[in-house]
């Protein structure tokens, strides 16, 4: 089994967009994503939420118009950001996050999602937690954080863990699983959001 | 004034000083209700302590939040009967009145334009209202404040360089002032709006803060040096 994330596959580079408050490019084995933000801007008066901020995803694939697929995607990073962002300190306001896919190699949600925290942690916006995403193969018997050599992958499981007390604030799956490889699968992607914290603070002190 | 240490969102700060029960916080912190004498942080950057029990966090937001009297500039986007509303950078636009200008009254209102731009202070800035601004001292007195000139310049710079040219210690402007003849106002709000005789000397102040502002991290005189 392997329980470590290869520390050297992920590559990340702050503020290349000029427009976003905010913004982040990262790569993992071949899984590359832009993520923007935008916040606290003035809100649609549609969306407006009299209490707190409302939280706008837009996903764009690589290329062709956004999907149903994506739409869940945008659903995910949504939900993950209105857990972690203080959305009560600026009520009446939205915060948008934009968000363009440049490669895909299997692990896309776990890369969006942290490519978004690591442009929220630019933007300086308001967090209770930071969020890293961890994506975790299973091929029926063995279990891997790393994209297996081999095609035969019977489930893909996604979890999001906040940063202070680890829990899954989000999780996605694909296939086919027990219970027993499931809970397996928590419990092996919590460790490996470990590594996810160490390179936020590892960019962000840099 | 001493620095602790680097922190990100979701930390907790432990053995909080305080006063009486009293702990000051400034941007970037928020009261942890789960334990007592901590508190947590909500942004990432370095968190300073000033005894005996103010603490705050100096990151880099690029997003202006307004504070009760902050001085800006703002452009005027909209005129609507005795009413302008002024864009600040800040989520929603400022408020502000044709009668809080020095020497207005019902009758005789300032010439103020859509597209002008003013050099203002909040007067009141709440999360749930929209922001005001006026152009005048508790006393009426405009002061430095009103419209400024259509010949200057309007450009943007980061929060944090807006606020590093406000500290009176900071030597870059001084030391520009010895090479160039030029007017600035600079807004907390990261608008910056210069005024030089020559086209030419503003195109040069210019570039000076975009350079000054890509080398944020860098020694701020360093940079003059190397420009000047």
């Amino acid at each position: 089994m392997e329980t470590e994330l290869t520390k050297s596959t992920f590559s990340c580079k702050l503020g290349i967009l000029s427009r976003p408050d905010g913004s982040a490019i990262l790569s993992k084995d071949n899984t590359t994503v832009i993520a923007g933000i935008y916040g606290p801007i003035e809100v649609k008066l549609q969306k407006l939420l009299i209490d707190k901020a409302s939280v706008e995803c837009h996903y764009r694939p690589k290329s062709g118009l956004p999907g149903i697929e994506d739409r869940m995607h945008e659903s995910i990073i949504r939900n993950t950001c209105e857990a972690s962002l203080v959305a009560s300190l600026h009520p009446r306001t939205a915060v948008l996050v934009a968000i363009q896919e440049l490669q895909n190699s299997g692990q896309l949600i776990s890369c969006a999602v942290n490519a978004v925290c690591l442009a929220c942690l630019h933007a300086g916006i308001d967090m209770k937690f930071m969020f890293g995403a961890v994506t975790c193969f299973s091929n029926g018997v063995e279990m891997s954080l790393n994209p297996p050599a081999q095609t035969h992958i019977k489930a893909v499981f996604v979890f999001v863990f906040d940063s202070t007390e680890k829990r899954v604030i989000a999780s996605h799956t694909k296939g086919i699983f027990t219970k027993e490889q499931f809970e397996e699968a928590v419990e092996l992607c919590r460790s490996g959001s470990d590594q996810v914290f160490d390179y936020y603070k590892k960019v962000l002190t840099n | 004034m001493s620095q602790i240490e680097f922190v990100l969102p979701g930390q907790v700060v432990k053995d909080v000083k305080s006063v009486r029960g009293v702990t000051i916080l400034g941007p970037g912190l928020r009261q942890n209700e789960d334990q007592p004498n901590t508190i947590c942080v909500t942004q990432p950057g370095k968190l300073y302590f000033k005894s005996p029990n103010v603490y705050w966090i100096e990151g880099n937001r690029n997003r202006y939040i307004p504070k009760k009297y902050d001085l800006v500039v703002g452009v005027i986007v909209k005129k609507s009967g005795d009413m302008l509303k002024v864009d600040i950078g800040s989520a929603e636009h400022a408020s502000l009145s044709l009668l809080a200008f020095e020497g207005a009254t019902k009758k005789q209102k300032p010439d103020v334009q859509v597209g002008d731009i003013v050099y203002a202070k909040l007067l009141n800035a709440h999360r749930e209202m929209e922001p005001e601004l006026v152009c005048v001292d508790s006393y009426y007195r405009a002061g430095t404040l009103g419209v400024l000139s259509n010949d200057g310049f309007l450009m943007n710079i980061s929060l944090t360089l807006a606020q590093k040219l406000l500290d009176i210690q900071n030597p870059l402007l001084r030391s520009l002032g010895k090479r160039f003849c030029y007017e600035i106002a600079v807004g907390v709000n990261g608008k910056l709006w210069i005024n030089a005789r020559k086209t030419k000397d503003v195109l040069n102040l210019m570039k000076v803060f975009q350079i000054t502002d890509q080398n944020a991290k860098t020694d701020l005189s360093e940079v003059n040096k190397s420009i000047l």
